[in-house]
């Protein structure tokens, strides 16, 4: 089975972001970046399936020159090759936009399975994946917890709402966006380091793939969230002040 | 005075057929032993080189030779009575090389030393008090191997130290007998080939048994690394620490060759005493039976049949194998090496392991909290960030960093530190040393982390460290060099002990009864370190120091070095929750610590022994409440 998984560089968990000089990006010289959580557990779930039924691997990100690094740890984690696609302004750029270059940059390599996860640490769009789908005429599903091989194609585990969990199958190829969670994550080691070094990663600009840049929606600003400590003490007897929270989580915050 | 007044008596006149017999014999035992010996030199010489092995400077691998194979100090120092018993027997074959060159020089009519002549019956003296005290203490070994039995030494009585122990003694009596009897008497020449029939029985029982040890275990005290818990640099493509045959260094097949299987290292360990699968002396004699097996270009994993993967990962790093040790084996970097090849080829799988080394691949931090807690921390305590001016950079460490008691404990020591007018500073962002998965043998996370740690103290121009957990000082100190050149650093206690007499004495306002506290030594900066006495100088400040029976260099571990902290402990009794009731049993009122681990790893392990548990509290505590509450400087003024 040949998988291709789509991911993504993001600022790391720990990271303090900033706001830029443009107002529409944070500024990224003293950040650290990681792989996108999901992602790697798209990845998690592409490397079982290879070491159950074989194949191959195939990382795509596209990013700037830094995305390298990441697609190196995919590597190292034991994907056996990477596709690089080459752009500097992946924050100005839709979801639509992300999704054509990757769709554009994968559609050579005719996968069995395309994971991405299902969505980003960053923008959090979550459109990625299904707009691949789209854009390559596959089936596709989301909140993908478990990926089992069948005979006629895939059976696959989606995450519900309230617990509940759905079990749909579907014919290859196929599109499937990740959940993150559904299995452990292997740590990276320095033997796979060291052979991610003899791994070939092919780069491939935009312009080479034909996709042009103009993006559908434009981010206009970004903001950080608004901080505000609103903890209210509820005085009275145990009884009282209970009764006073059910009132406001009744009829304030609306949620019982 | 008949048994003393004769010289020692050499038959005369060897024939020639005895001249042939003892050739014979002699030239077969000789071939026996190199039969064997010949075998296990190879294995050693065809080991892999050790990677960054020097010879230089020698001064100390001579020390090492003189204090513990010469004086065979460590050996009576920790079993002083069997070990003085074996010093003994050690000093009795020095004394007796030149007795046992003459015994077979006389058959040739070549006899150096004159028992008529001054020289000869001085030597041969000397030589007979050291046989008498040779027979009594081997004796004494037989005795206590065979009858009083230690656990130590093995659930399996040794025959061939049973058989060794008795031509020991048969040398000894046959060589004090010669001085009953005149030359010309025939028992002479009986009590001659009796003697020499022990040698030569002997001399190819060493490399068939662990007496082994004799030949080897000079040179491998003299070649030993040095240091403590020195794990040695990976080097190349392909060295991912102990995989298979292949990675066995030259040092460690000698140190497994050496191996004389007395258990001291099993004794002290906090594993094999909790009930762990894990005993450092099989593991020792695992990678012995697997060159014996495959020798050391087999590709076969060292983990599997031979050593056992489990009992690898349950080893706290305490150390106290390797500080026990008296033939020079160095434990922990055969242990940590065994972890690396696990670690390094992802062969090992472990829930909470593989959570820690996501948590530091993602995060900045062991416990996988997110860094803007520390900020918060250091935000709400006002700690000044440093800026390249101050003396120290106060390093918080994890512990420090993020656990409530070793923020509680930073937070005292920082008191402290105000109170002296020292000038200090944290960093802004701080990484964990790398300590957990550097003894978990994850060395690409602990390059990174080490890299990146070393380059935020040259970027902040940090000349100085100092920080409350042992681990952090041991890794930034000693395992970072092989990536740069750390800072200087100190722990809290010697810090605090340089100040001591600055320092509040709180003894003087109750010194009828003072507070009795137990001091625990941490592994990381007892034995790792050197440092026993700068905590106990601070102990003693806020009250009474009691010890616990093991203490200092034997002190017991808590059980959380190692990473074993993150791991759990799965199988058997809680290392912490033994070495709990051992400092309850002291009648000490408080546990004094100075490890931010070994203090969350007694918080629980305490309360289990009841409602009367001791409080606990890290020496920068027992110093903060000694202090002025106004905040007070030292010379009168406030702090702001």
């Amino acid at each position: 089975m040949k998988i291709v998984v789509a991911i993504k560089q993001v600022p790391e968990r720990d990271a303090q972001v900033r706001i830029d000089a443009s107002g529409k990006w944070i500024e990224e010289s003293d950040l650290q970046f990681a792989m996108n959580e999901s992602d790697a557990y798209a990845l998690e779930e592409a490397l079982q399936l290879k070491e159950k039924h074989g194949g191959e691997v195939v990382v795509i990100s596209a990013g700037p020159e830094r995305t390298g690094s990441t697609i190196r740890e995919a590597l190292a984690k034991g994907a056996d090759r990477g596709i690089h696609v080459d752009c500097g302004d992946l924050g100005q750029r839709d979801a639509l936009g992300v999704a054509r270059l990757l769709a554009a940059a994968l559609k050579p390599e005719s996968p069995d399975l395309v994971l991405t996860g299902l969505q980003s640490d960053d923008l959090g769009y979550g459109q990625t994946g299904v707009i691949i789908a789209e854009l390559l005429d596959l089936p596709h599903a989301s909140l993908v917890l478990h990926v089992e091989k069948t005979d006629a194609g895939l059976t696959v585990k989606r995450e519900l709402e309230e617990g509940w969990f759905q079990n749909i199958e579907l014919a290859t190829p196929a599109v499937l966006a990740i959940q993150s969670g559904g299995n452990k994550l292997r740590y990276a080691t320095l033997m796979g380091i060291k052979k991610a070094k003899t791994k070939e990663v092919r780069r491939v600009t935009a312009a080479e793939l034909g996709v042009d840049g103009a993006p559908a929606a434009v981010l206009e600003r970004i903001t950080l969230p608004q901080k505000q400590k609103s903890t209210q003490i509820l005085p009275g007897t145990a009884k009282e002040s209970a009764a006073a929270l059910v009132e406001k989580l009744k009829f304030e915050v609306r949620v019982i | 005075m008949y048994f003393l007044s004769p010289n020692l008596a050499e038959p005369q006149h060897f024939a020639l057929w005895e001249r042939l017999l003892f050739a014979a014999l002699a030239a077969t035992s000789g071939v026996l032993f190199w039969r064997r010996f010949g075998p296990i030199i190879k294995k050693i010489l065809h080991s892999r080189k050790d990677p960054g092995f020097r010879l230089f400077p020698i001064a100390r691998r001579v020390w090492d030779f003189v204090w513990e194979v010469l004086c065979q100090a460590k050996v009576i120092r920790e079993r002083p009575l069997p070990g003085l018993a074996h010093a003994l027997v050690f000093w009795g074959f020095c004394a007796f090389a030149l007795v046992t060159l003459n015994h077979a020089a006389v058959a040739f009519g070549l006899g150096f030393l004159d028992p008529q002549g001054i020289v000869g019956r001085f030597y041969f003296f000397l030589a007979a008090a050291f046989a008498i005290a040779c027979a009594i203490s081997i004796l004494g070994l037989f005795v206590r191997r065979f009858l009083v039995r230690p656990r130590w030494l093995g659930e399996k009585l040794s025959y061939g130290s049973g058989a060794v122990a008795l031509l020991i003694f048969l040398l000894m009596v046959t060589y004090l007998g010669s001085f009953a009897v005149t030359d010309a008497d025939p028992a002479t020449r009986v009590l001659w080939w009796t003697h020499t029939l022990a040698l030569l029985i002997f001399l190819p029982l060493i490399p068939y048994t662990k007496h082994l040890h004799l030949v080897l275990s000079p040179v491998t005290v003299f070649l030993s690394r040095g240091g403590f818990s020195r794990i040695p640099p990976l080097v190349g493509d392909e060295d991912f620490g102990l995989v298979a045959g292949t990675d066995l260094t030259q040092l460690v097949s000698l140190q497994a060759y050496s191996c004389v299987e007395c258990g001291r290292c099993s004794e002290h360990c906090p594993a094999t005493n909790t009930g762990k699968l894990l005993n450092p002396k099989e593991i020792v004699l695992g990678v012995r039976d697997y060159l014996n097996n495959l020798g050391p270009s087999s590709a076969e994993p060292l983990l599997g049949k031979y050593n056992s993967q489990e009992a690898v990962f349950q080893c706290t790093t305490c150390g106290s194998c390797e500080y026990q040790c008296p033939v020079g084996i160095e434990h922990l970097p055969i242990l940590v090496g065994l972890r690396r090849g696990a670690v390094n080829t992802g062969t090992w799988e472990d829930e909470h392991g593989g959570k820690l080394f996501l948590a530091l691949e993602r995060g900045s931090n062991a416990l996988g909290i997110s860094a803007s807690e520390r900020d918060k921390f250091i935000q709400k305590q006002q700690f000044p960030i440093f800026e390249g001016t101050q003396e120290y950079c106060l390093w918080l460490g994890c512990m420090g960093g993020y656990d409530p008691k070793g923020r509680e404990i930073v937070s005292d020591f920082a008191r402290v530190m105000n109170y002296l007018g020292t000038s200090y500073g944290v960093l802004r962002k701080e990484k964990c040393t790398g300590d957990p998965v550097r003894r978990l043998g994850n060395d690409l996370l602990f390059q990174q982390l080490a890299e990146a740690g070393l380059e935020a103290l040259a970027q902040n121009k940090v000349k100085k460290i100092v920080s409350i957990c042992p681990h952090c000082v041991r890794t930034i100190q000693e395992d970072w060099k092989e990536f740069g050149t750390p800072p200087e650093i100190e722990h809290h206690s010697e810090f605090l002990a340089q100040y001591a007499d600055r320092l509040p004495n709180q003894n003087n306002s109750n010194p009828a009864k003072p507070e009795k506290i137990v001091y625990h030594d941490p592994c990381y900066l007892g034995r790792y370190r050197d440092v026993y006495e700068e905590p106990r100088t601070i102990v003693s400040l806020a009250g009474e120091v009691v010890e616990a029976p093991r203490s200092h260099e034997r002190s017991f571990c808590c059980g959380a070095g190692g990473g074993l902290v993150f791991l759990g402990e799965e199988t058997g009794d809680r290392v912490s929750h033994t070495r709990a009731k051992e400092l309850v049993a002291t009648g000490a009122t408080t546990v004094g610590t100075a490890c931010p681990f070994c203090n969350t790893m007694f918080r629980d392990a305490l309360a289990a022994t009841g409602d009367a548990a001791p409080h606990l509290m890290d020496i920068a505590q027992l110093t903060a409440r000694g202090l002025p509450q106004d905040g007070t400087k030292m010379n009168g003024s406030i702090s702001a």
